[in-house]
């Protein structure tokens, strides 16, 4: 395989604005009702002693992903050369299985009940443009590229490779409190793991 | 604790029902797309990664070949904040239809950066929502029964109306209600100094009030230098909101991951607080008694810069005194901060240099607005902050109006007959004209219907604002439009008040004309239309000229012609529209070098009074304001309660435990505009209340929950949105709920009891409703919450 594609997700940048959410809606003319990505948001402390935070999340485009593995219709695949998470929706059951499965809740479903989520905006970088989601971030907590390149540019933002089962291609920089970047992001994952699950 | 920011929604739609609900507002958004462009039934078919939105990807999509249907790209400004300058976008055109947006690199305001609202302009433009064509009232005022006019009947309609009451009632009897500054508003200005009526309604709660308390202390507004500082403080103020495209989210992180150390003054934890080191949770309303507390603290403890003050500053022996007895342990129970908090950020703020203030419109909400906005002025001052690299820089919007040349408001012609004839000065008489022009404030224009006081109001024209949402006391504002002799309503869409009006004026989106130009920060830029107008419409810019010609003004409206108007402020620029629109980034100036320490110069600054005298008569910063002595005003800062709170009516507090206010900014919506656009309305789909996690346990209420707010003068019925990010004794909710959307099966809400309108909550007769120099309306009063009986689904 060629190099796999991710994300960089820096959530200290996050700052709530949901404008990668709707750009993604725009750009793909998703449904109402379905997003394929979301803002999650995390509360700790009590007042007047809060941390807030925020993250923009999509399909994670996993190295070892869960949906693909079973799925009973082999209507997702990753694509070999850009390690790419793509579904074909010709295929698709609409079992739900992909869903029940992914631990980032990314799998969408909308009216055919089929599964959509985030391509990376394969046509849009075809154009020559970014993703939806990484042009109009007016905080620029969001990156893409090859996980190489992702991980110099992690160093640099003292970003970690996001730890878990199906290997997701991403960085993530988190903030938990006072704004200071966590070296462990365990925490944060399993807050926000249920409501990930709460998403569609 | 965990919320999902946009989970509220789904939480209310059970599994079984959810899917039938997609079903349907996928084909009803669809449809609706589809029907008003026009467009030809392959548009949804557009490429692999187009649509229209709100159209379903089906499995058909993929299999079809790709056909690239004709694309054009457009560059232009966006406007989802109203016609202004903004963010530079291209749109996106395929088969004649308006499809999306991407940002513009190339332009410096934005730098290719959009917010969310930006995107979801297509679906403004085809809303259902749009008006089509002008409209003339048939029914009775507020039964909402028009029949269709042209244009020609309804400026001559117009025009007949205002003609008479000129005749009968004086020019004075029209007022024109302002909008946010638009790049329209100095048309607005310009028809009304031709009629001869100085009412122009501005909202009393924004802008004006910081640049008039600033101007009569520093001489100057001020920007706060955030590239150079080491301590930035963010009061009453929204960056993250207010335009997060627009380079304030970008100069906040960039500050933030610099090291420098931010102060949040606000009453919720919002996503700039979230990045701040401090949080000083104020209580809504008492700002003035924090920034006295920490006056005392900085005086007392000799903190200033001393050399600055003896220069440069009047009457600090006089503060001295003064702020005495504002101590920090007299602020905890009027502020809700703990005096060593008041103490800690004071002493931090007067002491690291350089330190910034980056104000916000939070401080024009208050009976106590010019109080606090001059003591954060003098905190400014005597810190040594002021025009120093990194602290506020002076020079900033105010001090021009237009002296040396012809100005595009016609304010060479007022007089002081004009001023006097003002029918509720937003400024007092002997202030005014303030740097746009002579002002009433807009919910007074209203008062004297009613009151008839000092004369009534006959005629109102309401361009871009809906007063029935978006200012204070909506029962009286109601009761004043069925009153009213004459209504005119301009807008896009449908708005809140339109019921009520005699003719209603559907002007076009800023994305189906070609002009004006606007700035782009450091240059200007052509406006490009991006499709042909969908209905019967003209331009904002047009119906001004239009009606001026009408009127008889022809001379000071071009005759009629908007080119002629563009030429001639095109003028000073040397250059044609033509010329401009072939710069598809427009052109760039020579970049101002920024100077600094210009006291002499600004402190000495010509006022905008009719007399010319300047702000500052010491010409040093007036710590002691003789000029407010001298029209009855308090010379120093004091405290004033809002007319209901913990501490100015304790005895209400058994029924009313808690604080209430707004906000005036939301990530998606523009003010009490937007609510109809799907895209926007996922991401907030239901009006809410703001509440700590113990306020809503106490009273049963968990997070989602529809509940009642009720205050002594109306009620709300919202969603419980529950986070530890706010105080326990204060619940706040966002202003501007009235519109549904029926692609997500939105309704839409009362207007008074019951409805989501935070702007009916408040008292605008009381006698401390009101800030008594600028006009401010208080946006605080006490409330009770409770789970309200019957919870929709």
């Amino acid at each position: 395989m060629a190099e796999q594609l991710g994300f960089l997700l820096d959530s200290r940048r996050c700052v709530q604005c949901h404008s990668c959410q709707v750009a993604c809606k725009a750009a793909h003319g998703i449904e109402f009702g379905v997003s394929w990505r979301k803002i999650l948001d995390y509360w700790e402390g009590d007042f007047p002693h809060v941390a807030n935070r925020a993250i923009s999340l999509s399909c994670l485009h996993c190295e070892h992903p869960a949906c693909v593995e079973i799925c009973p219709a082999a209507a997702i695949s990753k694509r070999p050369e850009d390690g790419l998470v793509v579904v074909d929706r010709n295929e698709c059951v609409g079992c739900r299985n992909c869903y029940e499965a992914c631990p980032y809740g990314a799998p969408q479903f909308g009216a055919d009940g089929k599964m959509q989520k985030c391509d990376l905006c394969i046509d849009r970088r075809a154009a020559g443009k970014q993703p939806a989601c990484v042009a109009t971030c007016p905080g620029d907590a969001l990156a893409f590229g090859e996980m190489g390149e992702l991980a110099k540019l992690a160093a640099k933002k003292h970003a970690h490779r996001l730890k878990g089962k199906t290997d997701p291609a991403a960085f993530v920089a988190l903030a938990v409190a006072n704004g200071k970047p966590a070296d462990d992001i365990g925490p944060f994952l399993r807050a926000l793991k249920p409501q990930a699950k709460k998403l569609s | 604790m965990n919320t999902e920011s946009n989970g509220m929604e789904k939480e209310s739609i059970d599994k079984s029902s959810r899917r039938d609900f997609l079903v349907k507002t996928a084909i009803v958004g669809g449809a609706s797309a589809l029907a008003v462009a026009g467009a030809a039934a392959t548009a949804s078919l557009a490429g692999k990664s187009g649509g229209l939105p709100g159209v379903i990807h089906n499995a058909a999509e993929k299999i079809r070949p790709a056909k690239r249907p004709l694309e054009k790209v457009v560059p232009t400004f966006c406007a989802m904040c109203g016609p202004s300058g903004g963010c530079g976008i291209y749109a996106i055109v395929r088969d004649g239809k308006f499809v999306g947006v991407e940002g513009m690199k190339e332009c410096p305001i934005n730098n290719g950066r959009l917010c969310a609202k930006a995107h979801a302009a297509p679906q403004w433009v085809y809303s259902e929502q749009r008006l089509k064509y002008p409209l003339r009232r048939v029914g009775k005022k507020g039964e909402g029964k028009f029949e269709r006019i042209s244009w020609n009947d309804a400026l001559d309609t117009i025009a007949a109306r205002l003609k008479e009451q000129k005749v009968e009632y004086g020019p004075e009897s029209l007022a024109v209600l302002s909008p946010a500054h638009r790049t329209y508003s100095p048309y607005m200005y310009r028809f009304l100094t031709a009629h001869g009526s100085p009412n122009y309604g501005h909202s009393g709660i924004c802008a004006m009030q910081r640049a008039f308390c600033f101007s009569y202390t520093l001489g100057s507004s001020t920007r706060p230098d955030i590239r150079n500082t080491k301590l930035l403080v963010i009061w009453a103020k929204q960056p993250v909101y207010a335009g997060s495209s627009k380079g304030a989210v970008h100069e906040l992180l960039e500050a933030k991951s610099k090291g420098v150390k931010i102060i949040a003054i606000k009453p919720t934890m919002e996503p700039d607080v979230a990045l701040a080191d401090i949080w000083v949770p104020v209580r809504p309303g008492t700002d003035a008694a924090l920034a006295l507390a920490m006056l005392h603290v900085v005086v007392g403890e000799k903190l200033y810069d001393s050399a600055f003050v003896e220069k440069w500053t009047y009457g600090f022996e006089r503060l001295e005194k003064h702020v005495k007895k504002y101590t920090p342990e007299w602020a905890e129970p009027i502020t809700g901060v703990k005096a060593e908090q008041i103490r800690e950020v004071a002493r931090l703020y007067a002491t690291t240099k350089p330190a910034c203030v980056d104000y916000g419109n939070g401080f024009e909400h208050a009976t106590s607005c010019n109080d606090a906005l001059r003591a954060v002025a003098i905190l400014m001052a005597i810190s040594g902050n002021l025009d120093k690299p990194g602290g506020d820089l002076l020079g900033g919007a105010t001090g021009g109006g237009g002296e040396g040349r012809k100005s595009f408001t016609l304010r060479e012609r007022y007089t002081p007959e004009l001023v006097d004839k003002l029918v509720w000065p937003e400024f007092p008489k002997a202030f005014q004209p303030m740097t746009e022009g002579t002002s009433s404030a807009y919910y007074g224009i209203f008062e004297s219907v009613l009151t008839e006081k000092p004369y009534p109001v006959r005629a109102i024209i309401a361009p871009g604002t809906q007063p029935t949402v978006t200012t204070r006391g909506t029962h009286r504002v109601i009761e004043a439009l069925k009153k009213l002799d004459f209504y005119v309503v301009v807008d896009v869409t449908r708005t809140a008040d339109m019921d009520y009006a005699d003719i209603v004026i559907p002007v076009a989106s800023m994305y189906e004309i070609d002009h004006p130009f606007e700035s782009t920060g450091n240059g200007i830029m052509a406006r490009n239309k991006v499709i042909e107008p969908l209905g019967d419409y003209k331009s904002d810019y047009e119906f001004w000229i239009d009606l001026g010609v009408r009127m008889g003004y022809g001379k000071d409206f071009w005759n009629g012609s908007i080119d002629e108007c563009m030429k001639e402020q095109l003028a000073p620029h040397k250059i044609t529209m033509a010329e401009l629109r072939a710069n598809p980034h427009g052109v760039t100036f020579e970049p101002m070098t920024e100077k600094f320490e210009k006291y002499e110069q600004v402190f000495s600054t010509p006022s905008t009074r009719l007399s010319r005298a300047p702000y500052l008569p010491q010409g040093r910063v007036a710590i002691y304001n003789t000029t407010f002595e001298e029209n009855g005003f308090s010379p120093l800062p004091e405290w004033v309660e809002p007319p209901e709170s913990p501490t100015a009516t304790p005895e209400l507090l058994k029924r009313y435990p808690l604080v209430f206010s707004d906000f005036h900014t939301s990530k998606v919506y523009t003010a009490g505009w937007l609510r109809n656009v799907p895209y926007l309305r996922e991401v907030m789909p239901d009006p809410t209340v703001q509440l700590h996690p113990e306020t809503a346990k106490s009273r049963g209420i968990e997070h989602g929950d529809w509940v009642i707010v009720e205050s002594l003068y109306s009620s709300m019925k919202v969603r419980a949105e529950v986070n530890p990010g706010t105080r326990r004794d204060t619940v706040m909710a966002l202003h501007g709920w009235w519109q549904g959307c029926d692609e997500l099966n939105k309704p839409g809400f009362n207007l008074l009891e019951g409805g989501a309108n935070a702007n009916s909550m408040y008292n605008t007769r009381h006698p401390q409703a009101w800030d008594p120099v600028v006009t401010a309306n208080s946006s605080q009063t006490l409330v009770q919450v409770k789970k309200a009986d019957v919870q929709p689904r």
